[in-house]
């Protein structure tokens, strides 16, 4: 090697020569710095926040930021969500940008609606959905069992239980996701974007369903919906909506069971919506596609008997040994505690789950 | 105890980080295949909240960059940096006791990372207090390797230098800029910081002292003068201009300005010209003297390196232009990539430069060179399945995706190549345990001779027990 030449001089060389390449570096590394860091972060060029922009901190009613004893700012239950989303490592797996050729990802983001967030959760890989626009798309009820059980509520999936964590941790958690680009969904400039899965920006949607709605709480409406069910759904969900229907055996993501504690708490309007925009990722179809809305509303009334233990408006289909066939494909051992747990928590008004700002 | 840690021995310092680096190799190792195994079986650790895979990342990640690759990389040049000025450190004190702040670094990091102390900004999770501990560290290894540089005997700086010393650097600034959390910063500029970070610490760290090893390795070890020197400079003036603007590639169709994305694909692309003039220069520096990979191991680590870091870089400049990013961003594709680069690459690098260096820092035989070989293959085989397996899966992802098929559903398509990955894993983890076990077998043994410099310490077969 060249440097082995000198090697007989046994004396310190020093910088001489060398003080010239070293500044060379030095002011080339600078001047990157400049450009990369320092000019983007000018304030003049700081992008203003937007009319989407998120907001964390509790206002005083004069709409400055309210602080406590120490001077910091108080966070809202969105903000404090946020800090457990940090926390746990959510961004790892859920990034937060829409990309112009994302597909049913909801509206584009802008510089704009980021300029609250602070770290950055922007997230580099997608091994589970984009969430800026999860806000408002499932109820609060479906979010803290997911969090808590994801395997229960989204076969194959692969997100972690995050069992572990508080019923309150969870409760911000929830209201964080709802808070997710609702602003965005809420603007009627947007609507035409979100007609496809957020009905109710839709009036045409909501205004057809309410022309047609028979009386859900009645025993004929839910008869004429047991038909319409053995048609179509019993395939699937089985014939007592258990979700054991015989091509459920096929399916890598298994069918509904509404015997579950969760869906006693699906208003009558989620349950329409459920029906006519189906489960994406999924199996289930968009059922506004085949059936009239008079013919989902009687669905509904239907869904809203099961399950079905002490009903009388259905008798159990009795050609079959229906728990022989039960047992035979029966779902993984639900969890029903938790969500008892809840609906009592619920009751008693407590804040488990609070989600969401205006909205519904 | 104490004397130990503040010891004044010639080469104790170069040894002690790199036995702790061996010891946090397999630790974060660990960690990273207990976090690829709850992707095949997500309730694995269910209920545990510091197993759950989304706290063991960060300290996988944090763990095996700062804890191994760093330590190793900077064990291996307090031993070159010395070599190659003809001088003694500067103070084998101080760099002890960098060593000693280092680890207490990585054990707490990984502690507080485990439970849920995070910054939240990828490559830069720590907290302050474990920040402030990494630039005194960082900082006294730098003052350390400046000071014995301006006590060289040699004129004429020798390449490896260049980018050791480029290195030692740039690494404190950028750690300093990258963890600020004295500036908050809001929005997207809190990304573009973020990602200005977290791609320099690979670019302008990990890189550039990996090359730097490697460059002296081969001609060391092959006993021919390095092909060309002016263009070995080249290579190190470009990857000096071109890396630093790099980072916002990470964030190309997120709303961050377009003429920072323009110059981060700009100069992506451009570093293809450091990589093939290095390349180049390693592998025209072993013309004629392929067959020693076959004998030598530690040419051959460092050889096996030099072929991934060729598929790393030319990776590297095509996914940062807009069309490729476009199509497998988000992907695990990406994953790959990352673990090419800082396993495959620089971690092939230095595990050369730490069998090669262990021996002659300590005067002796390497206990098993048929132990050596098992690490060799059973890491290369695992890592090939690794890589493999993220390739083709994230490929696929990328194809599900421009379809239009939800992530959800699409992600139905992965089980087996992380199952795949899970058992590449394993082999390298393995890998690792008969490296830390060889060494330290090794450690065991009486030296050879009492003498720093000794002839025998490459491992030929035949040698071996």
């Amino acid at each position: 090697m060249s440097e082995d030449k000198n090697s007989n001089e046994n004396k310190s060389v020093g910088a001489k020569g060398y003080i010239l390449p070293a500044i060379v570096v030095a002011f080339s590394f600078a001047i990157i710095y400049t450009v990369v860091v320092a000019i983007p972060n000018l304030p003049s060029l700081k992008s203003e926040p937007s009319k989407y922009a998120m907001e964390y901190v509790e206002k005083e009613a004069d709409g400055t930021i309210k602080r406590d004893e120490q001077g910091l700012p108080v966070l809202n239950d969105a903000g404090k969500g946020r800090a457990i989303y940090v926390r746990e490592g959510c961004f790892y797996c859920h990034s937060q940008f829409v990309r112009p050729q994302d597909r049913d990802f909801g509206s584009r983001v802008f510089a704009g609606d980021y300029a609250n967030e602070t770290p950055n959760v922007l997230g580099t890989s997608r091994t589970g959905p984009d969430l800026s626009n999860e806000g408002g798309k499932l109820p609060d009820e479906w979010h803290v069992g997911h969090l808590k059980n994801p395997r229960e509520y989204n076969p194959g999936s692969i997100m972690p239980s995050f069992s572990y964590l508080p019923d309150e941790d969870l409760g911000y958690l929830v209201s964080y996701l709802q808070t997710l680009g609702r602003k965005r969904m809420d603007d009627p400039e947007n609507r035409h974007i979100y007609e496809a899965y957020y009905p109710e920006a839709d009036e045409a949607f909501w205004h057809a369903s309410e022309h047609h709605k028979p009386n859900v709480d009645s025993a004929a409406a839910a008869n004429a919906g047991a038909g319409i069910f053995r048609q179509n759904c019993a395939v699937c969900h089985g014939l007592n909506g258990l979700g054991n229907g015989p091509n459920a055996l096929a399916m890598a993501k298994k069918p509904a069971n509404f015997s579950r504690p969760y869906y006693k708490a699906y208003s009558d309007k989620t349950w329409y919506w459920r029906v006519a925009e189906g489960v994406p990722g999924t199996r289930m179809p968009r059922w506004k596609l085949k059936l009239e809305p008079e013919q989902m509303w009687y669905l509904v009334a239907f869904l809203k008997t099961l399950p079905q233990d002490k009903s009388p408006i259905i008798e159990p289909y009795q050609t079959i040994d229906s728990e022989a066939w039960q047992s035979q494909s029966a779902l993984p051992e639900r969890i029903t505690d938790n969500y008892e747990k809840l609906a009592k928590n619920k009751k008693k008004g407590g804040k488990s789950s609070k989600g969401g700002h205006g909205g519904h | 105890m104490i004397r130990r840690i503040f010891s004044s021995e010639e080469g104790s310092a170069a040894k002690f980080f790199m036995f702790s680096a061996i010891v946090w190799l397999i630790v974060g190792m660990g960690a990273g295949l207990l976090g690829a195994l709850e992707f095949s079986f997500p309730d694995l650790t269910k209920g545990v909240a510091q197993l759950s895979f989304t706290r063991l990342r960060p300290a996988h990640v944090n763990t095996v960059a700062f804890g191994w690759l760093s330590m190793a990389n900077i064990g291996a040049c307090l031993y070159i940096i010395p070599a190659l000025c003809k001088t003694k450190l500067f103070s084998e004190k101080l760099a002890n006791f960098s060593c000693y702040l280092w680890n207490i670094g990585i054990f707490v990091g990984m502690l507080t990372l485990l439970n849920g102390y995070t910054e939240g900004r990828e490559y830069a999770e720590y907290r302050e207090p474990i920040d402030i501990l990494f630039v005194v560290a960082l900082g006294s290894v730098s003052y350390n390797l400046f000071r014995t540089l301006l006590n060289r005997t040699v004129k004429k700086l020798y390449v490896s230098v260049w980018y050791i010393m480029g290195a030692f650097f740039w690494m404190p600034i950028i750690f300093i800029v990258g963890n600020r959390t004295f500036v908050a910063m809001e929005g997207l500029n809190d990304g573009i910081l973020n990602w200005f970070y977290g791609h320099n610490i690979l670019g302008m760290w990990f890189t550039v002292l990996g090359v730097g090893i490697a460059y002296y390795m081969l001609p060391k070890m092959s006993g021919k003068p390095i092909w060309s020197h002016s263009l070995s400079m080249f290579g190190f003036w470009t990857i000096a201009f071109f890396y630093a603007p790099t980072g916002t590639h990470h964030l190309l169709q997120s709303p961050v300005p377009e003429w920072l994305k323009a110059l981060a694909v700009i100069f992506s692309a451009a570093l293809v010209i450091p990589v093939i003039s290095v390349l180049v220069n390693f592998y025209m520096t072993m013309k004629g003297s392929w067959w020693m990979l076959t004998t030598n191991m530690p040419i051959r680590f460092v050889l096996t390196g030099a072929f991934w870091y060729l598929v790393t870089c030319l990776q590297g400049p095509f996914q940062a232009t807009r069309g490729v990013n476009w199509y497998i961003h988000f992907t695990q594709w990406v994953v790959g990539h990352a673990h090419a680069a800082l396993l495959g690459t620089f971690t092939f690098f230095v595990i050369g430069a730490i069998y090669y260096g262990l021996q002659r820092l300590t005067g002796k035989r390497i206990y098993s060179v048929r132990l050596v070989k098992w690490h060799f293959w059973l890491l290369l085989i695992g890592f090939f399945l690794f890589f493999a397996s993220l390739t083709i899966g994230g490929l696929q992802q990328a194809v599900g995706w421009a379809l239009g098929y939800p992530v959800a559903q699409w992600g139905l398509v992965l089980p087996p190549m992380w199952l795949v990955r899970s058992i590449g894993g394993v082999l390298m983890f393995l890998s690792s345990c008969l490296f830390g076990f060889n060494i330290y077998m090794t450690m065991r043994e009486k030296p050879i001779s009492s003498e720093l410099e000794i002839k025998v310490a490459v491992p030929i077969e035949g040698d071996s027990k």
